[in-house]
């Protein structure tokens, strides 16, 4: 109970969110809105999950939101070319892959910090989109959209594919050798070291799994529209490190679990309906973010003994 | 050390001249003086920020938020003088003192709670941004300034642009403080070791939180030039700028992992960063990308400056095994 | 007959040139508890560090269960059954116990499938066996040190190690905890481990241990059976040898009192109830083993870790020193003991170390004046005889005698009345160290209070005017000045007189 301590704190603070939308906002529960409110968070999930095990080993990856945008634009232009949808969903993932490659490789090969590699990844990956698609949407062929499934069904599909992802993810983090590994290599890299691990490889797949998954997002995101803007995905990863560090991850790595992450996520959704009740206007919404994650970090750090952290 | 820095700087007077010569070549109309004096007028902000953004990375951290900071000041600095009513002048020092409230937040966190520069910040660019578009509803700007505080943007001193007076300024402050006082040595000294810093008797603490203060409070001049420059104060002023002042910042030889450093070395990665962005824009072939491409090229430039600062480390631990493996 | 786990034979082993071990044979046996003693710098963990395979020796052979091994690493001493469990455990403080232990022992390739109950059974049964009472579940964070150590105990037991070095395993364990710790070295004696054993703690040995092997000076000085030799013949054995070295006179009597210190408490340093007085003119050695808080006392007196309780005095007046910054007003300068890490800054040049804790007095306004600087710094390079590549070549670049030099010059510079020395001369060579005492009493003669840490009794005997013993975190004795090592040793080692 008291290793769970963190998560379960969350998850009270979830159900009381979760009473008082019921008790004030009861029309926040009917079944196509509140399935559609999941829908749009699930592809957030998926980067959610990414942004914590980047978190959990120890580093940040800022440039999730521009990887999710090339994705998602890459596997948009093959569909409207008429190649088949499996292959634009695969080019996606590898994408993705190869991004989060290319962090990886400057963060574990050349020993760079992780928040200035993936700030320049970000920009420079953004900017060359913006520069290949200058803005143009993509329209998405007959068949795309939903997965070529009515609304109803695609939309379950699609956050059932993603709720796959986290118990995947969940238990390969905790049944898994490479899994634990991890966790061990955020906990101290050292340690890690001298017991047979090898912190930079286990580094790398971090950052070459964040970029899949952020292409797996994109995918989801991409099936919810006719059309896919090659403009979405800003400020995407501050959501994920949100919802990550609100769920239970600690920046200073080694700690965290996945399903508080999805407690985390599903309590930053529900603070928009919350808001929006309690009369706060929408452009309220960033403000509060960067609130809650400094109020996370505070509360963590209050709590922990004085342990180094991402940057000193 | 002192020859590396040297090198460094030959380097990227080098790449100076070397764009320069490209532009001029390639661009219409970019060797005139009043393109010059565009340039400087836009690289205020960015040459404002990283001046601040020396003296923290010296130290071994890092500022996030600074972009989201000018965006918060000058929203206030609107608000001030539109809807308190305030003469510009005192909505100005409100707007620097909000900076300064900023920079605050973040030296406190960092240095009482002993939080990463990283996260904290990470969220105080979240927050700060957040604040300055929840101030404006998402819609509001601020416009119609008087002729006197626009003249900060775009009139001239001595015939020179008069923000370029203030970057003057500030650029002799802080190269002062970081080159000749004994602050500057001791923001080395943490960078390199915040233990060692201690044990000599350094106030790391304190020094630390005065870096975060003080890159607030130039955020907030920086906010002014900015709103002045465009005659216009919107919620998403300064965006990305963090980016730009910390390449910056890299490209002139500062480490990113602190204590080697120069704020001439930052002016020049400035100059060279404002040069390279204008150019784009007077090359015709270009010109219609010249903002995206300009945003591709700063971020290899920075992954680029950042790869080969640390080739001189690998270069050694390579030789240093092949040395090993021939005995 | 039992086997014979581990021979070494004639084994050397100098760092350029410093001689740590000069020609040392021990020798092991399963099933036995060997305890290791020896003062400070006699070698001990340069040779634990021999058998551990993380320093391989110069000259001499090594013998595990009677095969001689060449290239000894610490990966093949893990496979040949060698474990160290050291003072400071290597494990991951955000896992349980039992994935600390699991992560130790397995060799899991990536894709595998983790056992949790397999895993949560063995090191439930690996904690049994030590008789701890830890549960596997915990997170190593949660543990005291000493748990801590129990844990890398059992990965050892786990890991089938057959030779177990306990480096001062008791060095911070409550009775309770001792007596646990015992009876986990007798249980693995009882299995045929071979056990080596060091500690500073006489009783603790002739309880334990069936042979004990004396160092001295990088040398085995003699192994008897436990039961064949008594207490002060032991101390005899430690510290037996001529004070041949000729240390400085003292050149006048101390005056008056310039610190003194009541009742001082700091729990986090681990100090309880110090009290003594430091006179200007005076140098006070302050001697006892690794561990007996000596530097914690330093660092709580120069405001690093403050107090929390008792008084300071300086020159009469009730001081508060709860920062560096406080204490250097105050007019007291710490020499650290870690020279690379606290007592310079490598990177920075030798002039800009030598001035970092003079800023105030030597620039005015805050302005870095580079000339003054630059007398400053060519001044000490002068009367210290520091070997420098210029006061701009970083003090990375210099010996660990000249950094030491370098360090000292940085407090000197700040004019100190009450000068505390952490360890001035260790990793020193001899001709430097020479340079540094008589420096020392120059620095006494001038009226500065000395307060000199030392663990290199000829040097606290020669040096000090008198001699106060620390152990256990408080004062166990203060002697004159010309005591006898024995009688030092024996304070410091809490033996019965």
């Amino acid at each position: 109970m008291k290793r769970h301590f963190r998560e379960l704190s969350v998850l009270a603070a979830l159900l009381l969110m979760l009473l008082v939308l019921a008790l004030f906002t009861p029309n926040f529960y009917e079944p196509q809105p509140l399935l559609s409110r999941l829908t749009a968070a699930a592809p957030k999930l998926i980067l959610a999950c990414g942004a914590a095990l980047i978190i959990i080993s120890r580093q940040i990856d800022i440039s999730i939101g521009s990887l999710f945008a090339v994705c998602g634009t890459c596997a948009g232009l093959l569909a409207a070319a008429k190649i088949p949808f499996a292959f634009a969903i695969a080019a996606a993932i590898g994408i993705g892959a190869i991004g989060g490659a290319i962090n990886g490789a400057l963060v574990a090969g050349l020993g760079l910090p992780s928040i200035v590699v993936t700030l320049a990844t970000m920009v420079t990956l953004r900017e060359a989109l913006r520069l290949a698609q200058q803005g143009v949407f993509i329209n998405l062929p007959e068949g795309a959209q939903w997965f070529g499934l009515a609304m109803k069904p695609g939309q379950s599909f699609i956050c059932a594919v993603a709720l796959a992802v986290l118990v995947v993810l969940a238990f390969a983090t905790k049944h898994l050798a490479a899994g634990r590994f991890i966790y061990a290599v955020g906990s101290d890299a050292e340690a890690a070291r001298l017991a047979g691990i090898r912190p930079r490889a286990i580094t790398f797949a971090v950052f070459v799994l964040m970029g899949a998954l952020a292409g797996l997002a994109a995918v989801l995101n991409m099936a919810q529209s006719p059309q896919v803007d090659p403009n979405s995905g800003r400020g995407l990863e501050l959501e994920a490190i949100a919802a990550a560090v609100v769920g239970g991850v600690a920046v200073s790595g080694g700690r965290g679990k996945l399903w508080g992450v999805l407690i985390g996520l599903l309590l930053l959704v529900c603070i928009g309906p919350a808001l929006t009740y309690a009369g706060v206007k929408p452009y309220w919404e960033k403000a509060i973010q960067g609130a809650i994650i400094l109020l996370a970090v505070v509360a963590d750090g209050l709590r922990s003994s004085a342990r180094k952290g991402l940057f000193d | 050390m002192i020859k590396k820095l040297k090198s460094h700087e030959a380097i990227l007077v080098t790449l100076l001249i070397a764009e320069f010569l490209f532009f001029n070549a390639t661009g219409r109309r970019f060797a005139t003086i009043d393109n010059l004096f565009n340039i400087v007028r836009h690289s205020v902000e960015i040459g404002l920020l990283a001046l601040v953004m020396t003296p923290i990375i010296l130290t071994g951290g890092i500022d996030l938020s600074i972009g989201s900071t000018l965006g918060l000041c000058a929203i206030l600095f609107g608000k001030l003088w539109r809807d308190a009513g305030l003469p510009p002048w005192a909505a100005a020092i409100g707007a620097i003192l909000v900076g300064g409230a900023c920079g605050l937040l973040n030296g406190a966190l960092i240095t009482q709670l002993r939080l990463p520069p990283l996260i904290v910040t990470l969220g105080t660019f979240s927050l700060f941004r957040g604040l300055a578009e929840a101030i404006t509803r998402g819609v509001d700007a601020f416009t119609n300034f008087p002729e006197s505080f626009l003249f900060l943007g775009s009139g001239q001193i001595l015939g020179v642009p008069t923000q370029a007076w203030i970057l003057l300024a500030v650029a002799i402050l802080i190269w002062l403080i970081v080159h000749r006082t004994v602050l500057g040595r001791s923001f080395r000294a943490i960078g390199f070791s915040s233990e060692g810093a201690r044990y000599a008797g350094l106030p790391v603490e304190r020094r630390i939180l005065f870096c975060y203060v003080l890159a607030g409070l130039v955020a907030g001049i920086a906010s002014l030039t900015y709103t002045a420059r465009l005659g216009t104060a919107k919620a998403d002023a300064g965006y990305g700028y963090e980016l730009l002042a910390i390449t910056a910042v890299v490209l002139g030889g500062t480490s990113i992992f602190g204590g080697i450093g120069s704020v001439h070395g930052a002016m020049l990665g400035v100059a060279a960063l404002a040069v390279l962005n204008n150019g784009l824009t007077r090359v015709p072939a270009v010109m219609n990308i010249a903002s995206e491409l300009s945003g591709v090229l700063t971020g290899a430039l920075l992954l680029s400056a950042l790869a080969l600062g640390t080739l001189p480390k690998h270069l050694a631990a390579w030789r240093a095994r092949r040395h090993i493996s021939l005995h | 007959m039992a086997e014979t786990l581990l021979q070494l034979e004639s084994v050397t082993k100098h760092f350029g040139a410093v001689r740590a071990l000069k020609g040392v044979s021990f020798e092991l046996k399963a099933g036995e508890i060997h305890a290791l003693l020896g003062e400070n710098g006699a070698g001990k963990s340069t040779l634990i560090k021999v058998i551990a395979g993380a320093h391989s020796p110069n000259s001499g052979s090594i013998r595990i269960s009677g095969q001689i091994v060449e290239r000894l690493t610490p990966a093949l001493a893990h496979r040949l059954g060698i474990a160290c469990i050291y003072q400071q455990p290597a494990l991951f403080p955000d896992l349980t116990v039992a994935e600390n232990i699991g992560l130790r022992l397995e060799n899991l390739g990536l894709f595998q499938r983790v056992k949790w109950n397999e895993r949560r059974a063995r090191a439930a049964d690996l904690l049994n066996r030590i008789g701890a009472d830890i549960s596997p579940e915990s997170e190593v964070r949660s543990l005291s040190m000493p748990e801590q150590q129990l844990v890398e105990i059992a990965c050892a037991i786990g890991a089938g190690a057959r030779i177990v070095i306990m480096d001062e395993p008791t060095a911070s364990l409550t009775q309770k905890e001792q007596h646990l710790l015992f009876a986990v070295a007798r249980d693995l004696r009882q299995s045929g481990v071979g056990v080596i054993y060091i500690s500073h703690r006489l009783e603790e040995i002739f309880a334990l241990a069936d042979r004990v092997t004396v160092l001295r000076d990088g040398e085995s000085v003699s192994s008897h059976p436990v039961g064949e030799i008594d207490e002060a013949h032991l101390i005899r054995l430690m510290v037996g040898r001529e004070i041949s070295q000729i240390y400085p006179e003292s050149q006048s009597a101390p005056g008056d009192v310039v610190l003194s210190v009541r009742n001082l408490n700091c729990a986090a340093g681990g100090i309880k109830n110090i009290s003594l007085d430091l006179r200007a003119g005076e140098v006070v050695g302050l001697a006892g083993l690794v561990g007996a808080g000596r530097t914690e006392l330093a660092r709580v007196l120069f405001g690093i870790t403050p107090a929390d309780s008792g008084e300071i005095h300086i020159a009469g007046n009730l001081v508060e020193i709860r920062s560096p910054q406080e204490a250097i007003a105050h007019g007291i300068a710490y020499v650290p003991e870690d020279r690379r890490r606290h007592g310079v800054i490598l990177e920075l040049p030798v002039a800009a170390n030598i001035t970092m804790a003079s800023h105030r007095k030597l620039f005015a306004n805050s302005w870095l004046n580079l000339d003054r600087e630059r007398v400053a710094a060519q001044k000490f390079v002068t009367d210290l005889s520091i070997k420098t590549d210029g006061i701009d070549a970083p003090a990375g670049s210099l010996s660990g005698g000249n950094q030491q030099k370098v360090s000292l010059a940085r407090w000197l510079e700040t004019d100190p009345k009450i000068l505390i020395l952490d360890e001035p001369t260790q990793g020193v060579d001899v001709g430097a160290k020479a340079e540094i005492h008589k420096i020392i009493r120059h620095l006494a003669a001038r009226g500065i209070a000395v307060l000199m840490i030392s663990s290199d009794l000829p040097e606290a005997l020669g040096m000090s005017d008198r001699i106060v013993v620390m152990r256990n975190g408080t004062i166990a004795a203060a002697l004159p000045g010309k005591s006898a090592a024995p009688a030092v040793m024996s304070a410091a080692l809490g033996a019965r007189a």
